[in-house]
């Protein structure tokens, strides 16, 4: 029992790995310095990538990187705390997303920032007919045929889960904008799929 | 979205470099279905590794930044109560609720110490006792979120019952823990206890509950309290055979009760007692 004690620190090491990420983030809820690298070498490529595919600037991604995962540190106990269970990469990206809005807000000011281009132009490849699947056929030939504009609104607002405002900062483009796009965009899907 | 299909190898490569070449329902099928599926986040985190050295070597950068911003930054606190508990009692009620416990103590604390010649000091106070809490369940001047909890639509006189049921939970257990230690059966204070909550509360529906509750412990401090402890003797009010007229003041006092029970809704308009 001493034994299994003492040795405690390298079981909780050894479980950590085998964790999910809720139980990450209740683990560093506790100041588990541990349980945040494996949350860290799990979670950042992926929020590397998405967030590169959102803004073209390395630097201001690296601080959004960076904010996100000290909010992650400091603020998981509001994650744990919360009796509705939810999932923690979903937390994970709801923070770097906001964060995202504000480093863009803030640059805004200084100067104009070159936005990634969303694959405008991109004929279907051979592998992307496998997740043609998941969409449903309509609504991806719909996706497809919708305009970039349309379609960055779409994303910002339905995938990313932004609001009017942070979206029409993230695009760079007034919020009345945002509005008329998100709409243009609903009656082009209906369309499509009718 | 969560489905059966994982992401395709090669997608993935294209993927992690940031390259075009995907079409946007796809892409949008590959977000969502990363948000949902660890082994291809795993998968992703190999394919970044094996295509994309500047982003590791990012990652490394912004890891050792955590690494010393960490060290300095704090972590939030943890919720010290589980949610049940804190519907139950507003923050602002604990203070208080200890405040009644010390009382009771220091109150068993002279009976035991004290001679026989002094009635029971526990018995004199346990009418009084759960007054110092209830005056704090439906107060501006208690409450700093007393504005929000009005606009809240559980507020009202369900919530200050609630409450105060809340207080005599905590507070009866410890009174009869310190009568049954001192010889006050529960028998003699229960129902002036209950008799003097529920007139703090339909007082308070006039004057407000702090007033009305501060009102009802001075009064009884100086009307029986005070000569009780003068002459050395318990007062007829908490001998045994006035329990009858306790028990039908509860009951027109829950009469009035729920007559005017409107006046815990909203804000008290008229101030000029409380701030």
């Amino acid at each position: 029992m001493v034994g299994c004690r003492l040795s405690g620190c390298e079981g909780q090491d050894g479980a950590v790995t085998s964790m999910d990420e809720e139980n990450l983030v209740r683990r560093v809820a506790r100041g588990d310095r541990g349980a945040f690298d494996e949350l860290y070498r799990r979670t950042s490529p992926w929020l590397v990538v998405r967030l590169r595919r959102r803004c073209a600037d390395d630097e201001l991604v690296a601080e959004v990187m960076q904010e996100t995962y000290l909010a992650v540190w400091r603020a998981a106990a509001a994650f744990a705390g919360a009796s509705v269970g939810g999932s923690a990469v979903g937390w994970v990206w709801t923070i770097a997303a906001r964060r995202l809005v504000d480093a863009l807000r803030r640059r805004a000011r200084e100067a104009q920032l070159p936005l990634a281009v969303l694959s405008a132009t991109a004929a279907p490849a051979a592998e992307d007919e496998v997740l043609d699947a998941v969409l449903g056929d309509a609504m991806g030939a719909a996706l497809r045929r919708l305009s970039p504009d349309l379609r960055q609104v779409l994303q910002a607002m339905v995938l990313d889960g932004l609001t009017v405002r942070e979206t029409a900062v993230l695009l760079g483009v007034p919020e009345g904008t945002v509005k008329t796009r998100a709409r243009r965009a609903r009656i082009a899907l209906r369309e499509a799929l009718s | 979205m969560r489905s059966a299909e994982h992401v395709p190898a090669a997608v993935l490569d294209r993927y992690a470099t940031g390259g075009a070449g995907i079409g946007a329902d796809a892409l949008w099928a590959i977000e969502a279905h990363l948000e949902g599926c660890a082994p291809c986040r795993e998968r992703l985190g190999e394919a970044v590794a094996r295509r994309s050295p500047e982003t590791v070597s990012l990652l490394a950068r912004v890891h050792a930044n955590l690494t010393t911003e960490m060290a300095r930054s704090r972590q939030m606190p943890a919720r010290r109560l589980p949610r049940r508990v804190a519907r139950w009692v507003p923050p602002g009620l604990w203070p208080r609720l200890a405040m009644t416990l010390l009382v009771v103590a220091a109150a068993l604390g002279l009976d035991l110490a004290g001679s026989r010649v002094l009635p029971s000091l526990v018995l004199l106070v346990a009418p009084v006792a759960p007054l110092l809490g209830v005056a704090a369940v439906w107060s501006v001047g208690l409450d700093p979120a007393h504005e929000l909890v009005v606009a809240s639509p559980r507020a009202g006189f369900y919530m200050v019952l609630r409450r105060s049921l809340a207080v005599l939970v905590v507070v009866m257990p410890a009174l009869t823990a310190a009568g049954w230690l001192t010889g006050a059966s529960p028998a003699r204070w229960l129902l002036p206890c209950l008799a003097f909550t529920a007139g703090a509360l339909a007082l308070g529906e006039l004057i407000g509950l702090r007033v009305a509750a501060g009102a009802l412990a001075l009064a009884w401090t100086a009307g029986v309290i005070t000569p009780s402890i003068l002459a050395a003797r318990t007062p007829l009010l908490l001998e045994p055979a006035s329990l009858p007229y306790w028990a039908g003041l509860i009951a027109v006092i829950a009469v009035a009760l729920v007559l005017r029970r409107d006046a815990y809704t909203g804000l008290r308009s008229d101030t000029w007692f409380v701030r």
